[in-house]
């Protein structure tokens, strides 16, 4: 019995150590004197486009070799708070996700102070707003350097909108709308033209993506709860709640899920916001059979953020020095234009969204959509939003109650009443 | 003098490497886990105050526990019941003069070998809502589609299905390993004294077979009680939270332990429902132990 104990306490406490024993050959272990050979291990979740650039760093930094560890992003994240639990195992460059900014933000004191090492000198590199994210400990502390962005744009199927009689041409879609609500209304038209499919994926995106809109959701910037009080949260909950209750607007996929990519490749849905990292799954899950069918406009409601990471540098690793020069470079100006146009991630800086390279940019997949030129409006101008400390236990209480909104288990009023309460236990302790 | 001294350490030397894996991977983060659930410990920054019982008292007030707990009692019951009797039948069919009996011993054991997280991509294919195989053929019988993982019924229903395919073949093996050392004479005596192959199975097989039923149980109750990887993914990758469903309808304990410690980074409270679960399977173990035991041996 006690071997079966032992399996579930090695995976609380121990199998962090296991975790450690079988990735400790990934740090970097060899001492790092001037000119001495090191190695330095950058781990990131999805492809952030590094190979090229490390090659570079690598060919003017003979003495450094760096290798690159890519996983799942909720494992990658997972993996970073259990090594750094552990003390051991976390890479030399870690990346981070602006969602998951707030909980790693409570344990800076894991990571190296990149003001250490001058990074204040670079802060004018970011829009003011990523570089605020970067920061802790009432902006003494830089956690991180910042990567990409997510500024939100719409996507949608120009082929559905034809079928239903929409207009089709992406200026002419952009100016279908200007709020939500009008959005909601196009889409009830879209239903009501007998068309199979329906309006957008599913209610998590169009929810996060409103959230993203106002400047605080759940947490004021004092850090507060307000989730419960804030009419910008209510309001966005009772739109989504009631396009959810409407059968012909939401084909109900969870984002991200397997039956969503299903959903892109059978078109069940016309219409999802994309911030610009959206572009490569929504490429992936539709398929070559589905190329010039998407194209891009403008989102309702006005700019927001969603995504978007930061290169920390923990302390486990003994190169901080080091590992400090390669994010500098990985995050550059010109290292971020270069990113752009290689994986699309959307550069954070307003230099580089001025550049010429970046703003030329086309997407062909997308019905040569000037998806540099929209990207880089939508960055410019978006308003940002701030995530309390304590996000994560909140949010997705109120994604699920929509949820089952969307599966017909609950009314909107109940829903909301459910997550209130779920809301207020989480924190509670 | 050298003769005894070796007689007696020697089988401690025998035995000790076990007893220091023992110590390092079994006593060790027990011991930790209950340190731990005794803390206010955070995932990343470790310990906090002490909190003494604190972390028990909140957990036997929290109503997500206890759906965790009857969430993952009534996933055990519908998914190990079938599963030893349909292996114990499996096993008595694959004792027979099958032809090409090795392919099929072989054949049963390939559920369990497969990648769980492959078998959870079939499952969540052949379960899909809108495009999948099941609702597919209700379809045809005129029922509408079901929202599989929606409900408290049909998640339970579809993921008792993934854990029943996925350990009857295993569990069949085991029976036909000591079905083999039933000696024949008895089956033979059996057969003089008329019985029919249904008499001699309940007879002759089953309680000769008695100490593995036995074993087969409390090892599925153990497996049972600690489902984790099937349920989770059973979730959706995008809302790999381990909440088990919009409104926790398939979460079982460990997987609320993993939302706990590994999504909320509450280290203290996940080692408690790790205690309290280690509490429950030995508990359910003893029962179904001396269950068991009673109700074969009146066979």
């Amino acid at each position: 019995m006690s071997s079966v104990f032992a399996r579930k306490g090695a995976r609380l406490a121990a199998g962090l150590v296991v975790a450690a024993l079988a990735v400790t050959g990934c740090g970097s272990t060899d001492d790092g004197a001037d000119g001495e050979k090191i190695t330095l291990t950058v781990a990131t979740f999805s492809d952030f486009g590094y190979e090229p650039l490390i090659k570079e760093f690598q060919a003017t930094h003979p003495n450094i070799t760096v290798k690159t560890r890519v996983t799942e992003f909720d494992q990658h994240h997972k993996q970073l708070a259990t090594r750094l639990g552990a003390g051991a195992g976390t890479a030399d460059l870690e990346a981070v996700e602006e969602g998951y900014m707030p909980q790693f933000r409570q344990s800076k004191d894991k990571f190296y102070n990149l003001a250490d090492y001058g990074a204040k000198d670079l802060a004018s590199q970011w829009l003011p707003w990523k570089w605020q994210q970067s920061l802790a400990d009432n902006g003494n502390f830089v956690m991180g350097l910042g990567t990409d962005m997510g500024g939100l744009a719409l996507c949608y199927r120009s082929d559905l909108f034809k079928a239903a009689g929409l207009p089709t041409s992406r200026d002419e879609v952009s100016a279908l709308w200007t709020s939500w609500d009008d959005y909601f209304g196009v889409g009830t038209r879209f239903a009501a033209s007998g068309t199979k499919a329906k309006w957008f994926d599913g209610v998590g995106n169009i929810y996060t993506a409103m959230l993203n809109q106002i400047p605080f959701g759940y947490f004021d910037t004092t850090d507060a709860y307000v989730g419960d009080t804030n009419a910008n949260v209510k309001s966005a909950f009772d739109k989504v709640a009631a396009a959810a209750a409407n059968p012909g607007m939401s084909a109900k996929l969870d984002p991200f899920s397997q039956q969503w990519n299903v959903g892109f490749k059978q078109g069940t849905f016309a219409t999802l916001p994309c911030p610009s990292w959206m572009l490569g799954l929504i490429k992936d899950g539709s398929g070559p059979e589905n190329a010039g069918k998407w194209d891009i406009a403008k989102i309702p409601g006005g700019g927001g953020n969603w995504g978007g990471s930061f290169l920390t540098v923990p302390k486990q690793g003994k190169h901080p020095k080091e590992a400090y020069e390669l994010a500098k470079f990985l995050t550059s100006p010109e290292s971020e234009a270069k990113i752009f146009q290689n994986v699309g991630s959307l550069p954070s800086q307003p230099e580089t969204l001025k550049n010429p390279a970046v703003l030329g940019f086309k997407n062909e997949y997308f019905t040569n959509a000037p998806v540099g030129e929209i990207y880089a409006k939508s960055g410019e101008s978006l308003q940002p939003n701030y995530r309390g400390t304590r996000d994560a236990d909140v949010r997705p209480v109120f994604g699920r109650a929509l949820a089952r909104v969307e599966q017909g288990k609950q009314s909107a009023a109940d829903a909301w009443a459910q997550a209130v309460s779920e809301a207020a236990k989480a924190l509670g302790k | 003098m050298r003769g005894r001294f070796d007689r007696h350490l020697t089988p401690y030397l025998f035995v000790a490497p076990f007893f220091a894996v023992f110590a390092v991977f079994g006593a060790y983060p027990l011991l930790m886990t209950l340190w731990m659930s005794l803390h206010d410990w955070h995932l990343i920054n470790g310990a906090g105050d002490w909190t003494g019982l604190a972390n028990y008292t909140e957990l036997f007030s929290d109503p997500d526990f206890w759906n965790a707990l009857g969430n993952t009692l009534s996933l055990f019951v519908i998914s190990t019941v079938p599963q030893l009797i349909l292996a114990l039948f499996l096993a008595a069919l694959l004792n027979t003069k099958l032809r090409g009996r090795t392919f099929w011993r072989a054949g049963v054991l390939i559920p369990n070998v497969v990648s769980v997280v492959a078998v959870a991509l079939v499952f969540a294919q052949v379960f899909g809502r809108d495009f999948g195989i099941v609702n597919w053929l209700l379809g045809l019988a005129g029922v509408d589609p079901i929202d599989w993982p929606a409900d408290v019924w049909s998640s339970h229903l579809a993921i008792a299905l993934i854990v029943t395919w996925r350990w009857t073949g295993y569990n069949a093996l085991i029976y036909l390993a000591a079905m083999q050392a039933v000696p024949n004479d008895l089956y033979e005596s059996a057969r003089l004294d008329g019985a029919s192959n249904w008499r001699a199975f309940w007879t002759v097989t089953v309680p000769m077979i008695r100490p593995t039923i036995l074993f087969t149980t409390v090892v599925s109750t153990i497996g049972g009680l600690q489902l984790f990887a099937e349920p989770l993914l059973f979730e959706s990758k995008g809302a790999s939270t381990g909440t088990g469903g919009s409104d926790r309808q398939y979460q079982t304990i460990t997987m609320y332990l993993y939302e706990k410690g590994f999504t909320l980074f509450d280290a203290g409270y996940a080692a408690t429902i790790a205690w309290v679960l280690f509490l429950v399977v030995a508990l359910i173990a003893l029962v179904n132990f001396a269950l068991v035991r009673r109700a074969v041996a009146s066979r």
